[in-house]
């Protein structure tokens, strides 16, 4: 018997006038029917939908990739895995076999680093908000701890005073880099001399040991000259140090920002020819650092804190289609059952989609919805895809970075996380959540327990 | 007080080639068999060094003997030919300091015009003056020439006796007790000296049998002791040992046979004995001629202060295999990161004949491919644009530069070398670094350069079909010039497990190999510097007690430390890579256990970073297995040890940094069943400091010493 085809419905498609040709950057559909060799819907079969699915190679591949572009520019690199970007534990360990130290900006994530088994002496503790238990735990195990302002300075003189302790610190130092906007809320200003002061400050208390200069020039920087005048800046600094207090700096931490192969929302081009690549960032930050013209063996140990370049790719995001529906305008709408709740990055990203199946010839113009009951649950506004059923399958790509750290419990749970391992198996790495999971925090008082008011 | 004793007894040892103090004591018992042999040879050192220490002579020079084994010789001699009598004794007192003062002329002379040692010719210049000189006086008697010897040994055979005879004659001892008593030294000495001794008298017994048959017992123990002097010069004491120098001192004896019988005729004239001026004659004449040869590779003569032929052995060859191939100057990779040999030396596509020493580098990703995505565009190459870095110090001397970049694939054969830069790094070693991107070197001719300055980027110019860097040294600031062996010397190599460190080696093709990367905390422990203090409490065998090292400096301003146990080792800093090069004294100290575990040490941190070394036997292996297995030791050495060190993997709570070293003893041919490993930690704190060293045993105590921080101390 004769295969029997498949159905596809009809579309109207709005004839465009004055459009450049018809050949243009006609819509092509991409497939993805795999993560890793493991099969879409082998995946939300036995997991669920929708569901986040991690690469472990595609990690690995980064973190070593990374490591490789900088140490063949500069002698002494390290990465910290910048915890807020995911702190999934499994994440976390595989940054860390990989060689990276831990990069955290709250008490939890230091304890989280804690926990995984990385020793103070390994965690950089960033962040504006440190209590006071906190700065004493990492003082006592070693940790770097980036100091913000100068109440936090006095936090730790103070504690290192009575307990007698030493703290190995570094100060943040924000700067103008020549791009907008200038992130001047973090740390101490360079060009006014407040990280000059916050320096001479620290330099004189015997009990600090100022081993670092750190700065985070900002988020998703498109410019890696931005990297070359920032680097060049705290080069200067240390300079100075050198040859005022003889310090020999540890490192020099220029933060993160790379940005990843995501198109902004409002960006025309598309990411991958408009980012900088790694080996630029990397050039840019080497050129920087050798401004520091003093003997190889006392170079500072170069850190990053590379978030989101290093994870984003290797996140991805199954979700299923609950219905579809034409708007007013005439414009097809796709409903999934992943919303904004999950999908973070929504807000900033143009998501790369694909259809885990076979797609249809014939595409059409869509927005794709979350299944929240608000109006803002919009995925992916503009896209062109291929004719959808419900319960057909989509891929969301490149959702590593920050989704599974600033999703909510909000209208749906959040769903399982699984990593595809090296071998090919599967790994679930964070369990569903549940009504009871929900409900085990929440305490109802005794006399709201009662059927009627009294 | 103390000096003089040392002298006295180092002087004895000295007659020997020793510089044992118990051997020393041991001679000195020796020759009292007969007391006043016995007491004018005591007279004869006793005097020699305090003429050298009224004329102020070098105190160092005077305790090691140097200045009173003549004496010894003097004295005894004097007292074995003639009659003892209140005059004579002042004349011999007389003769004493001449012959003192010949000696210091003669070693002086020796040392300086020939580079010899002045070994005993002064004694025997001195006695025949004062020989000839006696005939002149009247009333003074030749004693009759008579052996004695022990009732209890009569029953020995005659040959054997000789041999006793001969090795007391060395000392003018007319019983063969103190013969006896040598031989028996000797052999606790050194087993070598001991076999030497035979060795050489025996080949004089059958050499003087076939070529003078009717020769009497005299002339067979004039030849004997001359022949054993000799076995132990160039045997062992003054070359280094090996079957050569055994082969050698027994054709030596030959020749002292011949001499012997020259010298008997030659002297009788003049009622002359011939005493030791065979040997001297030979020796000198022989290491003279050997300083004369094109190469020094076998027959070494001793370029160090001497010991036991043993310890010249041992201090050789571990010396020989762990800093033959040093050089000069320590290149490193001219590179940032981890690169692959493309091509080594002798490659099979452009590394032949003139250009055989050359490397060409690539970086790889870890499929072992070259580039990202189809590799067809330049910048899908890892290495493209990557830092190029001067290897070493040195002067910029040519600069090739505007050579365009080929397409992938395409290879420019005009100019071969594409842009390149060429540094003068002294001493007429040059490098270069070739195929780099064009208008990338920031350089000019004549500028300075450090090691490890960026010269310019991997390119793809010249005969290059994809991107990658060409490294050589080279003997001119030529383009193109013919390739000069030279090794890089440090670089660590990527293995399954870990890296392994080179040093002073050749990188091969397909390795993935990187530069060390100093760390801060290692080198703080390692870097010792002049008047550093250290303490540690230690415990070994149940027994517990401290000690105290200081950093010292030496006449040749070479670094060691000094223990309060009794013990030093120097200390030597090659680029990155802590060494100890030597150890001497108590083996129960925590210095001794420090030597063990940082015999080289390399001044980075890499977890499961692998490295090993080799000890000289004498510094790692004692006991009887040792004492036994040095009857074999020219022929092949039965002992071997070595070190395998290996950083480990920091735990995830503490913050030291630990080396762990497997001290491998084993033995090979009849010492087989010797097998021995030791195990070894050594800890550094998170400060730098060395927190604790600890080796042990299987089965055994281990011996643990613990680092005493300044502040607990001051505190």
């Amino acid at each position: 018997m004769a295969e029997k085809k498949t159905y596809e419905r009809p579309v109207v498609t709005k004839h465009q006038s004055g459009i450049m040709n018809k050949f243009g950057s006609g819509p092509s559909t991409s497939v993805r029917d795999n993560i890793d060799g493991v099969l879409i819907k082998d995946l939300a079969g036995k997991f669920g939908s929708p569901l986040f699915v991690l690469s472990e190679k595609t990690i690995r591949q980064n973190q070593r990739n990374a490591y490789r572009v900088f140490k063949n520019r500069y002698p002494r690199v390290q990465f910290a895995w910048s915890y807020k970007t995911n702190y999934l534990d499994a994440v976390c360990s595989v940054f860390h076999q990989e060689g990276s130290w831990a990069e955290v900006v709250s008490e939890f994530e230091y304890r989280k680093a804690r926990a995984l088994g990385i020793p103070g002496e390994h965690i950089i503790f960033n962040g504006p908000e440190k209590s006071i238990e906190a700065l004493r735990t990492a003082i006592r195990e070693g940790a770097m701890i980036h100091i913000d302002h100068f109440d936090e300075l006095y936090h730790i003189v103070e504690l290192t005073d009575t307990e007698t302790l030493k703290a190995r610190v570094a100060i943040r130092v924000n700067m103008d880099v020549g791009v907008y906007p200038l992130w001047d809320r973090f740390g101490f200003n360079y060009e006014n001399g407040e990280a000059w002061q916050a320096i001479k400050r620290i330099v004189a208390n015997p009990r600090l040991s100022l081993i670092g200069l750190h700065t985070h020039i900002g988020t998703y920087m498109m410019s890696a000259e931005a990297y070359r005048v920032a680097a060049s800046k705290l080069a200067g600094l240390a300079k100075s140090m050198h040859d005022e207090f003889s310090i020999t700096l540890d490192y020099i931490d220029v933060g993160g920002g790379f940005a990843s192969q995501n198109t902004l929302i409002g960006q025309y081009l598309p990411a991958e020819e408009v980012v900088p690549s790694l080996e630029q960032y990397a050039d840019a930050i080497a050129s920087g650092l050798f401004q520091l013209s003093i003997k190889p063996e006392d170079l500072p140990t170069l850190i990053l804190e590379t978030g989101r370049a290093l994870i984003d790719n290797a996140g991805y995001l199954i979700t299923t289609v609950i219905a579809n529906k034409r708007l007013s305008t005439g414009r097809r709408a796709i409903i999934v059952d992943a919303g904004v709740n999950l999908m973070f990055t929504s807000f900033w990203y143009k998501h790369k989609v694909q259809p885990a199946q076979q797609p249809s010839v014939h595409t059409e113009d869509a927005v794709i919805y979350g299944p929240l009951c608000m109006n803002i649950d919009v995925l992916r506004d503009g896209i062109v895809l291929p004719t959808l059923k419900q319960g057909d399958r989509l891929v969301l790509n490149h959702v590593g970075a920050y989704n599974m750290t600033q999703w909510m419990q909000f209208i749906t749970m959040r769903p399982n996380v699984v990593m595809v391992m090296e071998d090919g198996t599967v790994e679930l790495i964070r369990k569903a959540e549940t009504l009871e999971y929900l409900a085990q925090q929440e305490v109802l008082p005794a006399r709201l327990k009662e059927k009627k008011s009294r | 007080m103390n000096l003089l004793l040392d002298s006295i007894l180092y002087s004895y040892a000295q007659i020997f080639f020793s510089n044992r103090k118990w051997f020393g004591g041991v001679v000195l018992a020796a020759t009292f068999v007969v007391p006043e042999l016995g007491l004018v040879a005591l007279l004869g050192v006793v005097l020699s060094n305090l003429t050298a220490a009224v004329l102020k002579f070098d105190e160092a020079k005077i305790r090691s003997g140097f200045y009173g084994f003549n004496g010894i010789l003097f004295g005894a001699a004097a007292a074995f030919y003639f009659k003892l009598t209140p005059f004579f004794l002042v004349l011999i007192g007389i003769f004493i300091i001449i012959t003192f003062l010949v000696s210091a002329v003669l070693e002086h002379h020796l040392a300086a015009v020939f580079n010899l040692p002045g070994l005993s010719l002064p004694f025997v210049l001195t006695l025949y003056v004062f020989i000839i000189f006696l005939t002149n006086l009247n009333g003074i008697e030749s004693k009759p020439f008579e052996f004695t010897e022990p009732e209890f040994l009569g029953t020995l055979p005659d040959t054997i006796k000789t041999y006793f005879r001969s090795l007391g004659l060395i000392v003018f001892q007319s019983d063969m007790l103190s013969g006896i008593v040598f031989a028996v030294a000797l052999l606790f000495l050194s087993r070598v000296m001991f076999t030497l001794s035979i060795v050489g008298f025996a080949s004089s017994v059958i050499f003087v049998d076939l070529i003078m048959p009717e020769a009497g017992e005299w002339f067979l123990i004039f030849a004997g002791f001359n022949s054993i002097l000799t076995a132990f010069a160039l045997g062992g004491n003054l070359i280094i040992p090996s079957t050569k120098s055994f082969i050698l001192s027994i054709i030596a004896s030959l020749v002292i046979v011949i001499l012997t019988g020259f010298f008997v005729k030659v002297l009788s004239g003049y009622q002359l004995p011939v005493l030791v001026l065979p040997f001297n004659f030979v020796v000198l004449s022989v290491i003279y001629s050997l300083k004369f040869r094109r190469e020094q590779s076998d027959l070494v003569l001793l370029y160090f202060q001497p010991g036991t032929p043993e310890e010249n052995f041992y201090y050789h060859h571990n010396r020989v295999s762990r800093f033959e191939r040093f050089k000069a100057v320590v290149p490193e990779l001219p590179f940032f990161g981890e690169w692959r040999v493309s091509q080594g030396h002798n490659g099979s596509i452009t590394h032949k004949d003139k250009w055989r020493h050359a490397w060409d580098f690539v970086v790889t990703d870890e499929e072992g491919k070259e580039y990202a995505n189809d590799g067809a565009a330049l910048s899908d190459y890892y290495c493209n644009r990557l830092p190029v870095v001067a290897p070493l110090e040195g002067t910029v001397v040519r600069i090739v530069d505007g050579v365009p970049n080929n397409d992938v694939g395409a290879v420019n054969l005009k100019s071969n070398w594409g842009n390149t830069v060429i540094i003068d790094h002294g001493s007429n070693l040059f490098s270069a670094v070739s195929h780099l991107e064009p208008h990338a070197t920031k350089l000019v001719v004549g500028q300075r350069v450090k090691k490890g300055d960026t010269v310019g980027m991997c390119g793809n110019s010249g005969r290059s079909p994809a991107p990658h860097l060409h490294f050589q040294f080279q003997m001119t600031d030529k383009l193109g010039d013919k390739t000069f062996e030279h090794p890089i010397g440090h670089y660590l190599e990527k293995t399954e497990s870990g890296c392994v460190l080179h040093t002073f080696d050749h990188p091969e093709e397909n390795m993935l190999v990187r530069n060390l990367e100093s760390h801060k905390i290692i080198r703080r422990a390692f870097e010792f510097t002049l008047g550093d203090r250290l303490s540690f409490a230690c415990s070994f065998d149940g027994e517990s007690f401290n000690e105290e090292w200081e950093v010292k400096v030496d006449i040749f301003n070479s670094l060691y430390i000094e223990s309060s146990a009794g013990a030093t080792a120097s200390v030597a800093m090659v680029g990155k890579i802590f060494y100890l090069t030597g150890f001497a004294g108590n083996k129960r100290s925590a210095l001794y256990h420090f030597y063990l575990m940082a015999v080289q040490v390399p001044l980075c941190y890499e977890p499961n970073l692998v490295w090993t070394d080799r000890y000289p036997v004498s510094k790692a292996v004692g006991g009887a297995v040792r004492y036994l297995s040095e009857f074999l030791l020219v022929f092949s050495p039965q002992l071997h040890a070595s070190a395998s060190y290996r950083f480990a993997e920091r735990s995830e709570e503490s913050r030291e940094y630990t080396i762990s070293n497997s001290i491998q003893l084993r033995g090979t041919g009849l010492f087989a069943f010797y097998r021995k490993t030791l195990d070894g930690t050594l800890t550094i704190d998170a400060e730098g400091m060395i927190k604790e060293i600890r080796i042990s045993a299987p089965g055994d105590r281990a011996f643990v010493a613990t680092g005493i921080t300044n502040e607990e101390t001051s505190e």
